[in-house]
C-alpha cells in the first residue's frame, strides 16, 4: 500500500486559494469517485527550474534546415558517450552521426538505470510504469520537475492554434478524460498553473454516482482545456455540457481527420492532435497529418527499414535524439511509429504519422496496398476508432466505432475501388469501444509476407 | 631489431590523421569507407602487393558495433603506415599486412578508435605497437627501453583502471535501481495527457 501523502507534501507550493479549489473538487456533490490523490511535487527550486524551461521555449529558435543539423546535436552525442553507461559501453563512437548505432524501446526496457547520466542527482526519483500494449513493457524513470515539464510543451501546442491556457486560482485549467473500464482518477493543484486545477476522470457511467454526474461535475469545473483520446472524445461529446473549452488535445491514438473536424465543431473551439510518448513526453502537434516538432532539444530523423535517413517526403521510422527528461536521454530511439518529415522554413513537421509498422494487404489479384492508402481513403469519415484485419484467405473486415453518422455504403464503395470489386469485405460497426478501450492496432493481417 | 623512425615524427603523423581516415567503415549497407580497398593501397605502396580475395574478406562483413571500431581502428593504422619513412621502405608490406589483418583485434576490443588520435598514451601506444609489430625499435632508444615503455602504456593497466570503474558504475545503477523500487518513486505525479 503506498504511503498517503497530505495536500501540503503533494503540492508543496499549495497556496490557501489552491487548498480551497481542492477541497471544492473533491468534495463536490457531483464528483466522480476519485480513487487517488496526486500532487505535482514541486519545490521552489523545481518550479524555477520550470519557468526557466519555458522562457527558453519562447525564444527558442528551434528547428533546422532540410538536409542540415542542429548545432547541438554532435555534442550532445559526444556528451552521452561520456556520461551515460549505456552509450559509454559501445565499443565504437563513430565520428558521423548518421553511422551512430540506433538505441530501441527493448533497451530501455532492460535496464532503465543505464540511461541515467554520471551527473545527475538521484533524488526525488519517481517512475512511471507502462503496460506495453504495444510494446515492451517500460519503467520511465522521471522526476517531478520533468512531470512538470509538459505542461509549458503543451501551452506552446495551444498557442500555435491560437488558444491560451491561463490558469490561475481558482479555475480548473485542464480535465484528461478517459473513457475505460478502470483508470486512476484524482484532482490536484498545479504550482506551474499559478494554483489552478487538474482534474483525472473517467467518462465510464460506472466511476460516477449517477451517469448525469459527469455533465454537471465537468460543466461545474469548465476546464480551460480538455485531454484525452478519440475514444474519450466520442463519449465526451454525448454529455449534454453547456461549458465550453477553449481547446482539446487529443493524444495516445490516431485521430481521424473527418472525427477532428467533427469534434471542432461540435465544441466550437480547436482540437490538437499531440503526438507524446511515455519516454520522450510531447513530441509534435498540429492537426490530424501535419504535426509540428515542438521546439525543445529534439531532433527528428526519418529511417528507412535498412537504417538509413530518408529525405524530407519519404515515409519511415520516426527517430529521435534528445528530448526534455535528462533520465532518458534519448540517441538515435526508433519510436515505431512511422511518418515522413516536411519542412516550413526551419520548422519541422511530421507527416501522416501512423503507429506501428505498415501493414501490407493483398488485394485478390495479389497487388499490394500499403495501410497507408487506406488511411488516406478513411480519412473522410467520422471513426473514432477502427480495425481494419485480413484474414489468411484475403477476407477483409472493417471493424470501428462510430463518432457521428458514417456513410457505410459510401466507405464500401470506396474500399472496393482501392481493393476491387471481387474483394472479400465486412464492415462491423460497433457500439462500444474495441478490445475494451486500449490502444488498439488500427491494421492487421494474417497474410504470408 | 631493425632502428625505426623517431616516435616523435609517427605521433605528428598520426596527429594529423584525415577526415577520410575517421569517416565510417562500409559494412553492409553502413559506413562509407571501404577499408580492403585503402589496406591494398597501402600494401602496394609499402612495395608488397594488393589484398586477394579471401585476404580481403577480413576487412569487410555485417555491421557490429566492434566491427566497426575493429576497422576504424584497422583505418587509422593504414594511416599510420602512410608516414614516408615506412612508404620509403621496401621490405614492410608482409609485416604490415599481418598487423593490420589480426594485430589490431585486442587493441579494438578495448579502445575507441576516436582515442586513437585523441589520447597522448594511446596514440603512442599505437605507434609503438605498430614499430613492434614491424619488429623495429624506436630511433634512439634501445630495444630494452622500447619494450619497458611499451608495456608501461599497455592495455592491461587500463583493463584495471577500467574494472575500478565499472564497479563504480554498477554500485550507482544498483542505486537508481534501489531507488525506483522505493515507494517514493511511486508518487502520484499527473501526467496531462495520455500516451
Amino acid at each position: 500500500m503506498p504511503r498517503a501523502y497530505r495536500p501540503y507534501e503533494r503540492t508543496p507550493l499549495l497556496t490557501e486559494d489552491g487548498r480551497r479549489l481542492l477541497q471544492q473538487l473533491e468534495e463536490h456533490p457531483n464528483k466522480p469517485q476519485f480513487n487517488d490523490h496526486c500532487g505535482d511535487f514541486l519545490t521552489a527550486a523545481g518550479l524555477d527550474q520550470v519557468r526557466a524551461f519555458q522562457r527558453r521555449l519562447l525564444g527558442a529558435a528551434g528547428g533546422w534546415l532540410p538536409g542540415e543539423k542542429p548545432a547541438w546535436l554532435e555534442a550532445y552525442a559526444a556528451e552521452l558517450a561520456d556520461k551515460v553507461p549505456f552509450f559509454r559501453s559501445r565499443a565504437s563512437q563513430p565520428a558521423r552521426f548518421e553511422d551512430l548505432p540506433f538505441t530501441s524501446r527493448a533497451d530501455l526496457s532492460r535496464a532503465p538505470e543505464a540511461f541515467v547520466p554520471d551527473d545527475l542527482p538521484l533524488d526525488d526519483l519517481i517512475r512511471f510504469n507502462t503496460s506495453g500494449a504495444t510494446g515492451h513493457p517500460l519503467t520511465v524513470v522521471s522526476h517531478p520537475v520533468v512531470a512538470s515539464l509538459h505542461l509549458p510543451l503543451i501551452q506552446t501546442a495551444l498557442e500555435w492554434r491560437g488558444a491560451r491556457m491561463q490558469g490561475g486560482p481558482g479555475r480548473v485549467a485542464m480535465a484528461m478524460v478517459c473513457f475505460q473500464k478502470t483508470t486512476i482518477t484524482c484532482a490536484s493543484i498545479s504550482a506551474v498553473l499559478d494554483q489552478a486545477g487538474f482534474v483525472k476522470v473517467n467518462l465510464d457511467p460506472g466511476d460516477w454516482k449517477h451517469p448525469d454526474d459527469r455533465a454537471r461535475f465537468l460543466d461545474a469545473c469548465a476546464p480551460e482545456v480538455y485531454s484525452g483520446d478519440p475514444l474519450s472524445f466520442a463519449e465526451l461529446m454525448r454529455l449534454p455540457l453547456t461549458q465550453r473549452p477553449k481547446a482539446l488535445i487529443s493524444t495516445s491514438m490516431a485521430l481521424q481527420p473527418g472525427f477532428h473536424q467533427a469534434l471542432e465543431a461540435h465544441f466550437n473551439c480547436p482540437v490538437i492532435d499531440l503526438y507524446s510518448l511515455n519516454e520522450t513526453g510531447p513530441v509534435a502537434a498540429g492537426v490530424p497529418g501535419r504535426q509540428m516538432i515542438l521546439p525543445h532539444q529534439l531532433y527528428v530523423e526519418i529511417i528507412d527499414p535498412q537504417g538509413n535517413p530518408c529525405p524530407p517526403g519519404v515515409r519511415g521510422e520516426v527517430t529521435l535524439t534528445g528530448g526534455f527528461n535528462p533520465y532518458v536521454p534519448l540517441l538515435r530511439y526508433r519510436t515505431g511509429d512511422w511518418a515522413s518529415l516536411d519542412f516550413q522554413g526551419r520548422q519541422p513537421l511530421l507527416v501522416d504519422l501512423e503507429g506501428r509498422l505498415p501493414v501490407v494487404f493483398y488485394t485478390p489479384q495479389g497487388q499490394a496496398v500499403n495501410n497507408i492508402d487506406v488511411t488516406i481513403l478513411l480519412k473522410p469519415y467520422a471513426l473514432a476508432q477502427f480495425n481494419l484485419h485480413q484474414a489468411a484467405d484475403g477476407r477483409l473486415t472493417l471493424t470501428y466505432l462510430p463518432a457521428g453518422p458514417v456513410d457505410e455504403a459510401r466507405l464500401r464503395h470506396s474500399l472496393e475501388i482501392l481493393f476491387g470489386p471481387q474483394q472479400a469485405l465486412t464492415i462491423q460497426q460497433r457500439a462500444a469501444p474495441l478490445d475494451g478501450g486500449s490502444k488498439q492496432l488500427q491494421y492487421t493481417t494474417e497474410m504470408p509476407l | 631489431m631493425e632502428q625505426g623512425p623517431l616516435i616523435e615524427s609517427l605521433l605528428r603523423h598520426l596527429i594529423n590523421c584525415p577526415d577520410d581516415f575517421l569517416a565510417a567503415p562500409r559494412l553492409g549497407s553502413q559506413g562509407v569507407v571501404e577499408v580492403a580497398a585503402v589496406v591494398s593501397d597501402l600494401l602496394r605502396e609499402l612495395g608488397g602487393e594488393a589484398l586477394n580475395p579471401e585476404q580481403a574478406s577480413r576487412f569487410s562483413g555485417t555491421f557490429s558495433a566492434q566491427q566497426q571500431n575493429r576497422l576504424q581502428v584497422i583505418l587509422i593504422g593504414c594511416w599510420l603506415l602512410h608516414e614516408p619513412w615506412f612508404r620509403q621502405r621496401a621490405n614492410l608490406a608482409r609485416p604490415a599486412r599481418a598487423w593490420l589483418t589480426k594485430g589490431l583485434d585486442g587493441l579494438s576490443e578495448m579502445v575507441s578508435a576516436k582515442k586513437l588520435i585523441s589520447d597522448p598514451d594511446r596514440r603512442e601506444e599505437l605507434v609503438r605497437l605498430c614499430l613492434n609489430a614491424l619488429a623495429l625499435c624506436p630511433a634512439g632508444e634501445t630495444e630494452a627501453q622500447a619494450q619497458d615503455r611499451l608495456s608501461t602504456l599497455d592495455s592491461v593497466e587500463r583493463q584495471r583502471v577500467m574494472r575500478a570503474s565499472a564497479a563504480a558504475e554498477q554500485k550507482r545503477q544498483r542505486e537508481i535501481r534501489e531507488r525506483l523500487e522505493r515507494e517514493e518513486a511511486e508518487r502520484a505525479v499527473p501526467k496531462y495527457t495520455r500516451e
